[in-house]
Parts: structure tokens; C-alpha cells; sequence
């Protein structure tokens, strides 16, 4: 009985940091800005009571319309790709062999890339005259045409390219998915494997039967955490596609840093803005 | 005919050698169970079997097939892992039915081979479970059927009964005893337990530094063990090795310090009575029924196996004799037996 009462004081004590944390810096500051979103607030005068106000706004604002269907789409196209990818070079990448230590590397970089230097950095990458992205897709090709004697995409300028160029530069940061994946990869039983070679398995049927159900876990952990950070996604669009088919890139959770929502508050579209 | 051999067969993990030419030959549906000691390259001679680990050197044959080149799963073996390597997110169904469908047997022809296979390994009332519901037994019977359900043409079995508490590992030895009596399969078992290898075994291969030491009858290797290293290995306490000009030996060997001869005596074959060599007893262990008693005799240390109900104290001074027919007598260089 007292021993049980030491446990439970010491795992209240072990836990108290992280519930004090989550308290005051997660769950406050969500619960004020929901309590806001009720309100009228210019951060200086006193929050007025607006009711269903600012969201009645928010639905009709086009740009909030279309944020939230650029989200949308990002969330449903990225998110799957970037997660097969980060499975195939975690799947290729779990054994030992040469320069498999190199390799690991470069699909983690791209994520310690400070986000506005990747932004920047694709901003370049993706420039219709000079960028390489455009120049590689010229390449062979008369007069700044493809080789099949089409123009290669307005990757910033077009809609449509931005969206796509969006979506591509969201690929390469997979590191931490990768790692997640790899590290889960490596940690299934050598015997399973050995086992289905010996039952003369294909390696169709060893990741259909074996790794993919082993790793169903990892993946829905994945999937529902970068579902999250897609629609959270902020700050490499921003930087990336700044005029961008005038606001057609913006997801949702970027208005403050724009003069969309200047006039309206702050805490009507960002209950809480993070980095993507 | 043969069901398996091995052929000058050497390997290798890196710089080491682990297999240093061994040359084996099991016959079909014949059970050989290879003993040896952690390090010997009893699991790397199975894995080089199973295709699992590629040689260096020498010829594996399986049912009279070269398969030193074949993949594991061109070879039609079926392996029992020490860990016994089930899929945890499988039912134990789909475990056995594991390599029919991935060999396209499936549906209701594979799931009545599957519950024929779960039969006979004792595990036909758990096919719904999933082995993380399972006990070591369950588990290891499970592996077994699913051995079983492929009709190979040789199992390999890694330590299958080293996981399993003392009374268990008896009960499923006697069990894998009838098992392999009633489908005949040609079996190479592999384990470190000495009394499991001479229980369960038709033949008995001693392994040491990768190479076969001695391959025989149970009885062969236990009452002509072919080196010193196979006699002290095989038998529990280990076989008394005296050396030199010490009063304990049998009577047709004369003493010198300078003898090349090693003499073994088990414990069981040494009398503690009123006549023989004087010796104090040191030490005494009780084991059950039985007590392992250590005696100095001149300037040897014996272990004598006495009835519990019989044994002398330590301090005690005793008199210590054996059969002459009993001695094992080894070259000191070579360790080869000599005579008896």
C-alpha cells in the first residue's frame, strides 16, 4: 500500500514538467484563442463579444475558401507521397552497404534546412527563366521549349505549378519519417525474414505479408502526424511562392503574415500557427 | 539413402572460420542431433543448410540435390528458429499456412493441411490465436506445425526446446521423440543440452571449433567418447581427467610423471568404500537424489556420484576405486582416445 502510494507520488513527479508544459503552453493559450474567435480584438482595446461574427467572415472570404482547399489538397496529394517515399528509401536504405551511411545522410538533410533558407532555396530552384528545375526540363528542347516542344511549367507564377511545385518541394523533407521508418525497420525480428526465404517467399510477398502489417503501426502514427503538419503547413509557401497566382498558394494557416486578414483579427484564422 | 550431407563444408563471418571442413551425412528420415558447446558453429552449420549463411568452401546436398548454390527456398527444408519466429501480427492459422500461400496453396486445400499439421504438433485447438496469446510451448509447437504442414525434405531444428522451463523442455522432448517417430523425416536437431541430444537422437554429432569431434549412437558417445574434449563435454559432472602418477588408475597402467596418457573415470563409475585410494573429501554438492562428491586424491581432484542418503561430510576421509573396465584412456597431445 505504501509502496503504492511512493509510486504513484513518483510518477506524478516524473510527469508534473510535461503536464505543467502541455498546461500552459499548449492547452491555455488553445482554450484563449478559442474563447477569441468569439470575439472582436486589435490586440490593444479590450476583446468585444462578436459571436459567430468572425466565422460567418470566414466563410465568406474567398481567400479562406481557397486556403482551405489548397490545405486540402496538399494534406490528400503530399501526404501519401511523401510518406511512400519516405518507406521505399527506408526499405532500400535499412541494410548495411556501401555508402549507405552517405545516403541516409542525404535524405535527412533537406530536414535540418533552416525553413526559410529551403524556401529561398526553392524559390530559385524553381524560377521559370533562370531556375535549374525549368533549365533541366529545356534541356534538348528550341526557343526555351521542352523537348516535346512544350512550355515548361510557370512554376511560381501559374496556379496550378505552384500548387505542384508546393507539393514537390514538401518531398524532401522526409528525413524524420525516414528515420521513424528506419529505425522501425531495423527493429523487426531477422528470424521472419529468414523464415520467408527459407518458405521460398517473393519480395512481393515479404512486404505485402510481412513488413508493411509490422509497420502498419509506425505508418498510421505517420500518416496522421504529417496529415497534421500539412494543414498546418505555413512558412515554405510563404517564402517559397511570396506572389505566387496572387494568393493561390496561401494555406489557411498563414494570414497573419499577409495582408489578406490585416483588417480582420488574428485569432479569427490561426488558433495556433506552427512551423511546417 | 542420404537426406542430407555435407561435403568438406567451411565457413566464414568475416576473417573468422567458423566451419573448418565438416563432413557429415544424415540419412533420410534419420534424426541426428548435433551437440556442441556456444561457439562450436552448430547454428552456422544449420544456417548453412537452410541456405542462410553461404560456404566458403565444400558441397551441401539435400535429399541428393547439390544446393550449395540454391536459395533457402529452392532447397525444401523447413526450419525451426530458436525463437521460433512467428509472425506476431498472424493468427496461428495463417502462421502455418504461411509458406503454402506463398506458395500458392491456398484456400481450403491449404487450411486442411494446416489443421493436419497443427494436429499432429499438438496445437489444433489454437488456431484462432495469435501467438503473442500463446505460451513458449504453444509457440514452439505452432513452429513445428508449420515445419510440418510443407512436407519438406529435412528440418532443421535451431535449439527449438531452449526457451522452454525444465519441465516443459522434458515433456516436449519426449513429444518431438514421437513426433518424428510417426512422419519419419530426416531431422537434424541442434542443441548445447547434452541429455536432449542422447534422448533424443538416433545419431549424435559432437561439434568443437567447427569441426565434427565424433559422430555416433548415443551409447557410442557416451561410453567410447572419440576425444577428451567429447568426454568432458558429454556427461554431467563433467568425465574426471587425471594426469600424471597419482594413486587413482587402473591397475594395468603404470604411474610416471612423465605418462602421455590422460585418464578418464565418470563420476558415476568411481565407489567410495573401504578399499582403493586414500583421498579427503573437499567438497559435497546435493543434487536430488544424488551428491556430488569432490575428493582430493594425491594431487588429483575427483567428483564421485554417491546416493544422497550415503555421503560423507567434507573433511571426511574416504577410499576411492573404480572398475578397470571403466577407465577412458586419452592421448595427452592429441586428446584421441586410446584404449579402454
Amino acid at each position: 500500500m505504501r509502496d503504492d502510494r511512493r509510486d504513484t507520488v513518483q510518477i506524478a513527479a516524473m510527469a508534473a514538467p510535461f503536464v505543467v508544459g502541455l498546461v500552459v503552453l499548449v492547452l491555455l493559450p488553445a482554450g484563449f484563442t478559442v474563447a477569441l474567435a468569439f470575439t472582436s480584438y486589435d490586440l490593444v482595446s479590450s476583446p468585444a463579444w462578436a459571436g459567430l461574427g468572425n466565422f460567418a467572415d470566414l466563410v465568406d472570404d474567398d481567400i479562406f475558401r481557397t486556403a482551405l482547399l489548397n490545405s486540402a489538397v496538399f494534406a490528400a496529394i503530399a501526404t501519401p507521397l511523401r510518406l511512400l517515399l519516405a518507406l521505399g528509401l527506408a526499405l532500400l536504405l535499412h541494410r548495411r552497404a556501401t555508402a549507405v551511411g552517405f545516403a541516409r545522410t542525404t535524405v535527412m538533410l533537406p530536414t535540418a534546412v533552416p525553413e526559410i533558407a529551403y524556401g529561398l532555396l526553392w524559390l530559385w530552384m524553381f524560377n521559370p527563366i533562370y531556375g535549374p528545375v525549368n533549365r533541366l526540363l529545356t534541356t534538348g528542347g528550341e526557343a526555351g521549349l521542352t523537348v516535346l516542344g512544350r512550355t515548361p511549367p510557370q512554376w511560381l507564377t501559374d496556379p496550378d505549378s505552384a500548387r505542384a511545385a508546393i507539393i514537390i518541394l514538401s518531398l524532401f523533407t522526409i528525413g524524420e519519417a525516414f528515420f521513424v521508418l528506419l529505425t522501425a525497420r531495423q527493429a523487426l525480428p531477422r528470424e521472419l525474414y529468414e523464415l520467408a526465404a527459407v518458405e521460398d517467399a517473393t519480395g512481393w510477398d515479404v512486404f505485402r505479408r510481412v513488413t508493411l502489417p509490422m509497420l502498419t503501426p509506425v505508418l498510421l502514427l505517420l500518416l496522421l502526424r504529417d496529415t497534421i503538419l500539412s494543414l498546418q503547413l505555413n512558412s515554405c509557401p510563404h517564402w517559397s511562392s511570396p506572389t505566387a497566382g496572387p494568393r493561390r498558394t496561401r494555406p489557411p494557416t498563414c494570414p497573419c503574415s499577409s495582408t489578406a486578414t490585416a483588417s480582420s483579427t488574428c485569432a479569427t484564422a490561426t488558433p495556433r500557427p506552427r512551423p511546417w | 539413402m542420404t537426406g542430407v550431407a555435407l561435403e568438406g563444408v567451411r565457413a566464414s563471418y568475416g576473417d573468422r572460420e567458423v566451419l573448418r571442413g565438416i563432413d557429415l551425412e544424415v540419412l533420410e528420415g534419420e534424426l541426428l542431433v548435433v551437440l556442441g558447446p556456444s561457439g562450436s558453429g552448430k547454428t552456422t552449420m544449420l544456417r548453412v543448410i537452410a541456405g542462410l549463411e553461404p560456404v566458403t568452401a565444400g558441397r551441401v546436398r539435400v535429399a541428393g540435390r547439390d544446393v550449395t548454390r540454391a536459395r533457402p527456398g529452392r532447397r525444401n527444408v523447413s526450419m525451426v528458429f530458436q525463437s521460433y519466429a512467428l509472425f506476431p501480427h498472424l493468427t496461428v492459422l495463417a502462421n502455418i499456412c504461411f509458406g503454402l500461400e506463398v506458395r500458392n496453396v491456398r484456400g481450403e486445400a491449404g487450411r486442411l493441411r494446416a489443421t493436419e499439421a497443427a494436429r499432429a504438433a499438438g496445437c489444433a485447438d489454437l488456431l484462432d490465436r495469435r501467438p503473442g496469446e500463446l505460451s513458449g510451448g504453444e509457440r514452439q509447437r505452432v513452429a513445428l506445425a508449420r515445419a510440418l504442414v510443407r512436407q519438406p525434405d529435412a528440418f532443421l531444428l535451431d535449439e527449438p526446446l531452449s526457451n522452454l522451463d525444465a519441465e516443459l523442455r522434458v515433456q516436449t522432448r519426449t513429444e518431438l521423440k514421437a513426433l518424428h517417430a510417426r512422419v519419419g523425416a530426416t531431422t537434424i536437431h541442434v542443441t548445447h543440452d547434452q541429455t536432449e541430444a542422447l534422448v533424443l537422437g538416433d545419431r549424435v554429432a559432437v561439434l568443437r571449433d567447427g569441426l565434427v569431434e565424433q559422430i555416433g549412437t548415443p551409447d557410442e558417445i557416451w561410453s567410447e567418447p572419440a576425444t577428451l574434449a567429447v568426454a568432458r563435454f558429454v556427461g554431467s559432472p563433467a568425465m574426471n581427467v587425471l594426469t600424471g602418477d597419482g594413486p587413482l588408475r587402473p591397475r594395468s597402467l603404470s604411474g610416471s610423471p612423465d605418462d602421455p596418457v590422460r585418464r578418464g573415470i565418470r563420476a558415476d563409475a568411481l565407489v567410495l568404500g573401504p578399499v582403493g585410494a586414500p583421498g579427503a573429501v573437499e567438497q559435497v554438492e546435493l543434487v536430488g537424489a544424488d551428491a556430488y562428491v569432490h575428493v582430493r586424491v594425491g594431487p588429483d581432484r575427483v567428483v564421485v556420484r554417491v546416493p544422497a542418503s550415503g555421503r560423507p561430510r567434507p573433511g571426511d576421509q574416504v577410499r576411492v576405486s573404480a572398475a578397470d573396465g571403466d577407465w577412458h584412456l586419452f592421448d595427452a597431445g592429441s586428446g584421441v582416445r586410446l584404449r579402454r
